[in-house]
């Protein structure tokens, strides 16, 4: 049964991440200060432009967007960079793959325990704290499920570009500049940091035509929309299915031609 | 030869510093790759200021320029704490597998030595793009440029700069006490980036929070009031130096602490 073995990754990982509980303390507190400072300079913003509404957005639909997103980010954030880039600089690597898995098939596995524990430790404690203290403003209904799917996608398309970043790792044999370098182009084109709404025109435009959007702003905007409309609902998750495939296929083939470089001191 | 004088331990730092670059040399594409890295997160922090503002004119009476001005201000600022005292992230690493034990055995300031050991390139990436978004907005403010204001700006540039160099210093210190002070040092980490925003848009609670326990406040709001409203100069601006020398003075105190009660790991 190929699930099977799957699934012993994801409890290993599970247990690996259960033994770091000061680190996830800490986490808790840098999120916690993380959105106080969220808070009061949104805030300060809607306080300085005069209306409840700027972009289609009102203060605490922006707060909401931006709690969910901080969540959602603790939640999906894999370093997979950084395991890549190591992995190839040890020498590691020959090891897991001579693993009878394909190596990215078991990075993932590896990773899904993570998600587990980050899923019920930051996640769903963020959400339900969001949508007691809001009042309805997260409406509960059939975009929850979509959500769910939307996040599934999002997981599968960070984890490509992850992958694909962490390639390039064979190449530079430089792993903080690349991974600083795609922290911050998908936090920032990815709606994590700001929201697309905010964007201006033109850079919106060229942003949606992106995968990073796929990421952070896509399922978020199903989770926060009460009433969508089923044509707006369909394009925004066909996008996504789009970028999951062309993305995945990208970091396989990208992942397959670059294996022949792999170059392992002795030992 | 005096061994303690100011002349020896400069004569020292540039000898290793020698000896530090010509290692970073041999991996040329390492260090371009990280300083392009570096320069993203900057121009990253500015496009999210030219983002917000255009949704917005001012953020709590604070204008465009006086925010870029602030920004620019904690980049500078934080340039000295990149360049001088990066080895603090490998400190828990050291500490970990007992080879802090080498920085114990040599006959000068064991804080001095540790930190000499590493000096990180990069941040002069940050220092010239900081450099330029300070310029940039020093003349579109017309903050005018006179040697006083020049020997301000150099002052308090320092003091910002301890405050920030004193809490990676604790940060990186509590790995004596306890295993893993990776999070800690990357929560105080993220601090900088709170910096950049004015003070005055917390609450009282959180204002006093940020300027006497989580010194915030001091790396960039305090300190460049002075230059860039001199109308209106808080006590505590006038005494940040002092503050900042105390405070750096504490972290030094600890991270010795730490360092004298280092039992090795008995390998």
């Amino acid at each position: 049964m190929k699930l099977k073995r799957y699934l012993a990754l994801t409890r290993a990982g599970i247990i690996e991440a259960l033994q770091f509980r000061l680190g996830s303390f800490v986490i808790v507190v840098g999120n916690l200060l993380y959105l106080i400072v969220v808070y009061f300079l949104w805030k300060a913003i809607y306080a300085s432009a005069g209306t409840k509404v700027v972009n289609g957005m009102t203060f605490s639909d922006t707060l909401i967007y931006l709690v969910l997103a901080t969540a959602l980010f603790n939640f999906m954030e894999m370093y997979a960079v950084w395991e890549i880039g190591r992995a190839i600089q040890s020498g590691k690597i020959v090891l897991d793959l001579l693993k009878p898995m394909k190596y990215r098939t078991y990075l993932f596995w590896s990773y899904s325990g993570s998600f587990v524990t980050n899923f019920f430790m930051t996640f769903l404690p963020t959400f339900i704290v969001v949508t007691a203290v809001t009042h309805g403003a997260v409406h509960l209904g059939l975009n929850l499920l979509c959500f769910v799917i939307s996040v599934v996608m999002a997981i599968i398309i960070n984890y490509s570009i992850d992958f694909i970043v962490g390639t390039i790792c064979l190449y530079t044999e430089s792993i903080w500049g690349i991974n600083i370098m795609k922290q911050v182009i998908v936090l920032l084109l990815s709606g994590a940091t700001i929201p697309l709404a905010f964007f201006p025109d033109g850079f919106r435009r060229a942003v949606e035509c992106l995968p990073f959007q796929s990421i952070y702003n896509a399922p978020l905007s199903i989770l926060l929309d009460a009433d969508p409309e089923p044509k707006k609902l369909v394009t925004t998750l066909g996008i996504q299915l789009i970028w999951c495939v062309v993305m995945t296929v990208i970091s396989k083939l990208f992942w397959k031609a670059s294996l022949r470089r792999i170059t392992v001191n002795g030992g | 030869m005096k061994r303690n004088g100011l002349g020896f331990y400069l004569r020292i730092y540039g000898k290793i510093l020698a000896q530090d670059l010509k290692s970073k040399m041999s991996y040329r594409a390492d260090f371009i790759i990280s300083t392009i890295g570096m320069i993203f997160t900057n121009i990253s922090g500015f496009v999210s200021f030219w983002i917000l503002f255009r949704s917005f004119p001012s953020i709590n009476g604070w204008g465009y320029y006086e925010m870029l001005f602030l920004y620019g201000f904690s980049l500078v600022a934080l340039t000295p704490v990149q360049c001088l005292f990066d080895n603090n992230w490998s400190l828990r690493q050291y500490v970990y597998s007992g080879d802090f034990i080498k920085y114990c055995f040599r006959p000068i300031n064991l804080f001095f030595y540790y930190q000499s050991e590493v000096f990180d390139i990069k941040g002069l990436g940050q220092l010239a793009f900081g450099l330029g978004t300070l310029i940039y907005s020093w003349t579109k403010i017309g903050l005018g440029f006179t040697p006083l204001i020049l020997l301000k700006m150099t002052v308090f540039l320092i003091t910002a700069s301890l405050v920030m160099a004193a809490m990676q210093n604790a940060a990186a210190a509590t790995c004596f006490w306890i295993q893993n002070s990776f999070y800690i040092l990357d929560l105080v980490t993220r601090f900088k980036d709170y910096a950049k925003y004015p003070i005055t848009i917390f609450s009282p609670v959180f204002r006093f929070i940020f300027t006497f326990f989580l010194p915030i406040a001091f790396i960039a709001y305090y300190p460049s009031l002075v230059v860039l409203r001199p109308d209106e100069v808080p006590l505590l601006s006038w005494l940040s130096p002092l503050i900042a020398v105390v405070f750096f003075w504490l972290s030094y105190k600890l991270w010795m602490r730490g360092a004298m009660k280092y039992n090795g790991t008995g390998s």
